[in-house]
């Protein structure tokens, strides 16, 4: 072998052996949930396959842990290309630079309900393609309501809610009107911003970024909720909402808030009727617009691939196999590509309805402190230590340094 | 042999070389993250990035209304909990230094909440909490103690003792083995003269077994101590703070800054002031320790 034989020789095994893998373009996407969807798996394959060159390497991270890690690994410098988070973290991600806005085609825009996009929108631009969507609505017993000598029909204001709640707290033994959630979980502040929401109330204004939580509508939301507990569960900060599911089963409370996966939740034979979440003295029938969104980051070298694979798993049939397997409100008006069933039902009207009205989790640059704060506002009320008027008060100053 | 060849040779030498893995893996897995966590500390590092700004995170915090009533709230939870770990645990070891029948399987049956990892022990806790399914509510009711549901963590002052209780229940164990070994140290002639003399029990157990026992007993309240104030699954699986903070401490507070909200570098201030405070608990101990030592040798 003579010498230029050899250094060829030697350049190609170098090459071989450290150099090769950098030529492929290593694409890692997380998602949160103890195992990967089958049509996940599917798409990275077909991607794999039209691309070749191209590795995917999906994983699934237990929902505890899933969004510290990838936020943590954006941090460190070691984004993964794609992942599966709260929209919530969008803003404070968006603002460090961290992910990349995202490139929604305008087919897939048109597509999606109402308030969608606001929930992923931050200065004007989207930054995750929207993927897991949910609306609230009131399940009542309709069993324990008719003991209490109540009817069975949904309440439209709050004060019937309430009527409603105290007939069965004060008629029916062992048994409290509503479920209320107050422990120190993200829930908790779910289930008031549907309050909030209902009577035309809002903590951030998106387009100016101004804090608008100091205002009647909130006041108002507050002291009502504070007066739930009168007729709700015993010691509502220790309960969260999935809780609240397990008190409904065993019918320990007649009516609480919850998603649309609840019916799955229900025990078998509950007489349960499911209906709007009432109106405020302030407002319309409203609810929380909630979803979690793929998030492509920054700074991994493989961005359009990540962008062209998240833009694939969060439309079309893989976005309808999502909605319909785990039981969400259809983020997408599914008819335009011609799916109707299962949203046909009654069932579903109760929470497609209420997108219309519905508001948006609001965006904070520090989310976590943002909830931290909300959730002592709200235990604040419910344990009456402090005049609803100034606990919103202090929350919405306490607030300025988070948005 | 010449000078330098010779110093290789020496036992000094060979000790030093002994040490350097041990020394060298201290300094990488100690000295490291505390050097960084004391540069942090003087940073806003977070989602961003991170600047210097010098003495703004330990200023922000020690004028802070929030963070004062935190570290009171840790002396007070400490307290309470150091102080019943070691009082029921010294009554334990007497009970078990007795001569019971069946004495060894109540040795045994002591530890499984020692031996039970947190976090599933306090699964069961946040089940014997709760104020519709769990027991304590449940004897309440029957008994006509409480006229209905009660949950432990919804409220407070509730919330407060129930950490403390559950963290008096994992870390008795310990202390109560760690006493009963120490009162089978005491020589048993000592008893056997007193008890000749006519010491009654009560004399035995002041006169003798408690001066016996007590270096015993020093170390472990510090040892507690610096336990109880670093614990940090109980709480958080049991309340993660709340409600309204009523269960946060600074180890809690700490976690919440740091890896909750991201503010890495008002985390590391708060661990900083943690380290402080150890560091005195453990200085003091060590002093308290030598002091005894030297009495015991002298006396």
């Amino acid at each position: 072998m003579n010498l230029k034989k050899l250094s060829s020789f030697l350049i190609i095994s170098i090459f071989s052996l450290t150099g090769f893998k950098s030529f492929a373009a290593d694409v890692h996407g997380v998602f949160c949930g103890s195992d990967l969807r089958p049509n996940y798996v599917e798409i990275a394959d077909e991607y794999m396959k039209n691309n070749p060159g191209v590795n995917v390497t999906l994983e699934a991270v237990p929902w505890g842990t899933c969004q510290d890690k990838v936020i943590n690994l954006a941090i460190a410098g070691d984004p993964v290309a794609f992942s599966y988070v709260g929209s919530r973290t969008l803003k404070g991600l968006a603002e460090n630079g961290h992910i990349l806005e995202t490139n929604i085609p305008a087919s897939q825009q048109a597509m999606y309900q109402p308030g969608i996009l606001n929930t992923v929108t931050h200065m004007g631009k989207t930054w995750g393609f929207p993927h897991a969507f949910s609306t609230k609505a009131l399940f009542m017993n309709c069993g324990l309501l008719e003991q209490a000598g109540v009817a069975c029909e949904g309440p439209q204001t709050w004060d019937e809610l309430y009527s409603m709640a105290e007939a069965v707290t004060n008629n029916v033994a062992g048994v409290a009107g509503i479920g209320l959630a107050g422990k120190d979980f993200d829930n908790t502040m779910h289930q008031f911003l549907n309050y909030l929401y209902s009577n035309g109330g809002q903590v951030i204004d998106p387009l100016s970024n101004e804090i608008t939580l100091d205002s009647s509508n909130t006041v108002e939301a507050l002291e009502f909720y504070g007066k739930l507990a009168n007729v709700a569960q015993e010691g509502p900060l220790a309960w969260e909402r999935s809780q609240l599911t397990e008190l409904f089963n065993d019918e320990k409370i007649a009516m609480y808030i919850n998603g649309p996966w609840g019916r799955g939740q229900h025990k078998e034979g509950l007489d349960v009727s499911t209906v709007r979440i009432p109106a405020g003295p302030q407002g319309s029938q409203g609810t929380l617009l909630i979803t979690d969104s793929i998030a492509v980051f920054n700074n991994t070298g493989v961005e359009d691939h990540a962008m062209a694979l998240a833009s694939i798993i969060s439309s079309g049939d893989s976005q309808y196999s999502l909605d319909t397997d785990w039981g969400l409100t259809p983020i997408m008006q599914y008819p335009q590509i011609g799916k109707v069933a299962p949203y046909n039902e009654d069932y579903w009207m109760m929470f497609i309805d209420a997108i219309g009205d519905g508001g948006p989790e609001p965006l904070f640059v520090d989310y976590k402190a943002f909830q931290a704060v909300m959730n002592s506002m709200i235990q604040g009320a419910i344990l009456e230590e402090g005049d609803p008027a100034d606990l919103v008060a202090e929350a919405a100053e306490e607030l300025e340094e988070y948005k | 042999m010449n000078k330098k060849l010779r110093s290789f040779n020496s036992p000094t030498f060979l000790a030093y070389a002994l040490i350097a893995p041990a020394a060298i893996y201290i300094l990488l897995i100690v000295a490291w993250p505390v050097l960084e966590t004391i540069r942090l500390s003087f940073t806003n590092s977070s989602l961003a990035g991170e600047d210097y700004v010098g003495f703004e995170n330990y200023e922000k915090m020690l004028s802070s209304k929030k963070f004062n009533k935190i570290v009171t709230r840790t002396f007070v939870w400490m307290f309470f909990s150091v102080s019943l770990k070691l009082i029921i645990g010294l009554i334990g070891a007497i009970l078990l230094n007795a001569n019971l029948r069946g004495r060894s399987m109540f040795r045994v049956l002591i530890m499984p909440p020692w031996v039970v990892p947190i976090a599933i022990g306090m699964l069961g806790w946040l089940w014997l909490y709760n104020g519709y399914f769990g027991i304590i509510a449940g004897v309440g009711m029957h008994t006509g103690i409480l006229d209905g549901p009660f949950g432990f963590l919804a409220y407070k002052q509730s919330a407060f003792i129930s950490t403390i209780v559950a963290d008096v229940w994992v870390g008795t164990p310990m202390v109560t083995v760690f006493f009963l070994a120490a009162m089978q140290g005491v020589p048993r002639d000592l008893y056997e003269a007193a008890y000749c003399d006519g010491a009654s029990r009560w004399d035995r157990f002041f006169k003798i077994t408690l001066p016996q026992i007590t270096p015993v007993i020093i170390t472990m309240s510090i040892l507690s101590a610096i336990w109880t104030f670093n614990s940090f699954e109980i709480i958080w699986i049991l309340t993660e703070g709340g409600p309204r903070g009523a269960t946060t401490t600074l180890i809690i507070d700490t976690y919440k800054q740091a890896l909750g909200n991201y503010k890495f570098g008002r985390g590391a201030a708060r661990a900083v002031v943690v380290m402080i405070l150890l560091t005195l608990f453990a200085g003091f101990y060590l002093a308290l320790l030598a002091r005894i030592n030297k009495k015991i040798s002298h006396g």
